[in-house]
């Protein structure tokens, strides 16, 4: 299928984007970061003509539907989303240090999605419980909010590595703070539209808005990690080094709602094929 | 308003209480996903030690989102915010209507140089270009001469940004209180419903008895399609719903498109087909082409010839992954003999040379002169329904939609204060720039460092 090569290469311009971007540290040169930076454009352009592929060809199986609906899918989209949200905070702080971490997130997920065994790329009919226009809302607020976490994450590691020689090139202490924030807000607005869209979906499709299904609680588990994280910022003034903790721990319980839950038994069983 | 020295007042007034709280909520959520709960707890409980067993029992371990635990947590936190509230309320009203002229002492002390600039122009006609340019973007604009020849103007934004939070918490009690109302007044079960069979009560969830229905269901047909791979691609019930045997709907159901009658919501949730399905047998004797009788489990038939009985004991649809079978006991003069009859037998036979040999349970000719063949099964379908009622929905989508708002008016939106000092320094006049925000000093920075710009641009294009 011609949208699972697309894909492949976009793996592979992502770790290009990654090497650059590190031979812009080593070497000290900004032609590397304008070269990662282009690799990164390339490849998510190339991402959204897979992604937008794979749709059609869907159609073209007769079972049209958007590629947002099993576990290949969803990582494929939720490296989408974490360069896409890249890419705009490069574009507004002007600062291309934050893409040595975040790109290898976006690498490996591509990765991961195909090479680890177990994961079919092949695309797959709904079943009913999936038939419903809820899904592509569900699936694409709670990923933008992933991916927003993960930006967070990346900043989170950033700063405890600031100190180090060899990672001088990082920005300031109170500019990593102020986007870990921001990440971390951006993703807390969207993983509450994505539990609100997922409570209506389950309304319609499981008879309760809310059934304490595995995925359902660990959700709110991370939502009420960051409602933490929030609620020290704002109102005891919380700030650097323990705001990149929780967005570390934070992170921890976002990547358990999305694939540790898998192995609890659960409703959204969909993830497993 | 009680004051902060009642200790029962201040503890609830604490956001560490709230912290706690919280952390305290997601441990408890944790564990609720690693112990198995309700349904699921059953099984798990026979297979450890009885004594842990009952001790999870007696904490309401099995049960941890709807334990007094919870609910007791929930309590707290409805309170903890209620009280937090109340005591900023105060606060937040003063700072919602306090009028921005009256800035705080050292409002203009310390600012950053680039907040400060000179002009050419009197203090008299950059008041008026400044008063014109905070319009467009501020409200409230107000000016108070301060001095002689110093004239403070000020504006502010945003001001009703500062209940957001007050929505984010309201509309936190209000799902929460939601919540209550639904695991009080509502409940949720199953029923399976066969072709042609009716339902008045349903199974509630966690094996909590049966609920009687408002109404009866029937299942008029089950309908179940499938894709090439197996999958089923679309499943449906024809139902119609009855009361004091009048029609009050029908039509179908559809996963995803529950029904809604009279405060309860139906759900297509599962199917099966039931066992009780009836088989087509032949059983030709001595190689002639006999007539094809249909029956179900339990029945009884005669051979011809009063050579025998046949009782049918059971139907398999997909027996040991060879198809449809049925078991027959044959009862003649010789004694009883009971044998299997598989639909596939060709199939089988061609896959395993000598099977029905070997295994004689499975040779659809062990009674002889007869030749039994199981020429189809008729599948019963039963659709399995979800039933539930949820007063508390209403309120939590109310819920839910308060705290979109409020979530992005507190994030989204701050109250910004700016106040422009004009005064005349020797044969120019200056300008400072002072600001405050209740949050987001980031973007307040940006804010001035643009408005600081657009006075520039303005009273240069004014003096050329």
């Amino acid at each position: 299928m011609t949208n699972t090569m697309v894909l492949s290469w976009v793996t592979f311009l992502y770790f290009g984007a990654f090497v650059f971007y590190l031979f812009r540290l080593v070497f000290g040169k900004e032609f590397w970061g304008k070269a990662a930076f282009y690799a990164v454009l390339g490849g998510l352009g190339a991402h959204t003509l897979g992604l937008m592929l794979r749709w059609k060809e869907s159609y073209a199986l007769g079972i049209g539907h958007a590629p947002l609906s099993n576990f290949y899918e969803s990582l494929i989209f939720f490296a989408w989303a974490v360069v896409m949200l890249y890419v705009i905070v490069e574009w507004r702080i002007k600062n291309r240090s934050l893409g040595v971490f975040v790109l290898p997130a976006a690498f490996l997920l591509m990765a991961f999605a195909s090479l680890a065994s177990g994961i079919s790329d092949r695309i797959q009919p709904l079943i009913p419980a999936l038939q419903s226009n809820w899904l592509t809302s569900h699936v694409v607020t709670c990923f933008m909010g992933y991916a927003a976490f993960t930006v967070a994450f990346a900043v989170g590691i950033m700063y405890f590595l600031r100190n180090i020689p060899l990672f001088s090139f990082i920005p300031e202490a109170h500019i990593l703070d102020e986007l870990i924030y921001q990440n971390t807000v951006l993703g807390f607005v969207f993983l509450t539209l994505g539990i609100m869209t997922g409570s209506v979906w389950a309304h319609y499709a499981w008879g309760a808005y809310w059934s304490w299904d595995p995925k359902e609680t660990w959700s709110l588990i991370t939502w009420l990690i960051y409602a933490v994280m929030l609620h020290a910022r704002y109102v005891r003034g919380w700030r650097g080094k323990r705001m990149a903790v929780l967005a570390i721990i934070g992170f921890a319980a976002v990547l358990f709602t999305y694939l540790g839950v898998n192995y609890l038994p659960g409703l959204h069983s969909y993830l497993q094929s | 308003m009680p004051k902060q020295k009642n200790p029962f007042w201040s503890f609830f007034a604490s956001v560490y209480l709230t912290i706690t709280l919280l952390v305290f909520t997601v441990v408890l959520s944790i564990v609720g996903t690693f112990i198995p709960q309700q349904d699921a707890a059953r099984g798990f409980a026979q297979g450890i030690p009885s004594g842990l067993a009952s001790f999870l029992q007696t904490m309401q371990a099995f049960d941890l989102f709807h334990s007094v635990w919870f609910f007791l947590l929930m309590l707290l936190l409805s309170l903890n915010l209620i009280v937090c509230s109340l005591n900023r309320w105060s606060l937040t009203w003063k700072q919602f209507r306090g009028s921005p002229i009256s800035g705080e002492e050292g409002l203009f002390q310390g600012l950053s140089p680039e907040r400060i600039f000179l002009c050419d122009e009197d203090v008299g006609t950059v008041t008026g270009r400044v008063e014109g340019l905070l319009n467009r973007k501020y409200r409230n604009i107000s000016s108070n001469q301060e001095k002689e020849d110093t004239v403070i103007i000020c504006g502010e934004r945003g001001r009703y940004s500062r209940f957001a939070v007050y929505v984010v918490h309201l509309s936190v009690q209000l799902l929460i209180l939601g919540a209550l109302l639904g695991a009080y007044w509502g409940w949720e079960g199953y029923v399976n419903i066969g072709e042609g069979e009716t339902a008045d009560a349903i199974d509630l969830k966690g094996g909590k008895g049966t609920k009687a229905l408002p109404f009866t269901i029937r299942c008029d047909k089950f309908i179940v399609a499938f894709y090439e791979n197996g999958v089923p691609k679309t499943y449906r019930s024809d139902l119609t719903f009855l009361k004091d045997s009048k029609t009050l709907y029908q039509g179908p159901l559809l996963v995803n498109h529950p029904i809604s009658l009279e405060g309860v919501r139906v759900y297509q949730a599962s199917y099966g087909s039931s066992p009780d399905g009836r088989a087509s047998l032949a059983f030709p004797r001595g190689g002639k082409e006999g007539k094809i009788i249909k029956v179900g489990p339990g029945e009884i038939f005669s051979l011809p010839e009063k050579e025998g009985t046949v009782q049918i004991v059971r139907l398999e649809e997909n027996l040991m992954q060879m198809g449809p079978a049925v078991k027959i006991l044959v009862r003649s003069g010789q004694g009883e003999v009971s044998f299997w009859i598989f639909q596939h037998i060709d199939k089988i036979r061609e896959m395993n040379p000598g099977v029905t040999e070997q295994v004689p349970m499975f040779n659809p000719a062990l009674f002889k002169p007869y030749v039994f063949v199981l020429k189809g099964m008729e599948e019963r379908y039963y659709t399995g329904l979800q039933v539930s009622r949820d007063p508390g929905a209403p309120l939590v989508a109310a819920a839910a939609v308060l705290m979109m708002v409020g979530l992005i008016g507190t994030f989204f939106s701050s109250h910004r204060r700016i106040w422009i000092k004009i005064q005349p320094a020797g044969e120019k006049t200056k300008i400072s720039v002072a600001a405050r925000s209740n949050k987001h000093p980031v973007v307040l920075d940006r804010e001035v460092r643009q408005l600081t710009e657009q006075i520039k641009v303005s009273l240069e294009k004014g003096s050329t």
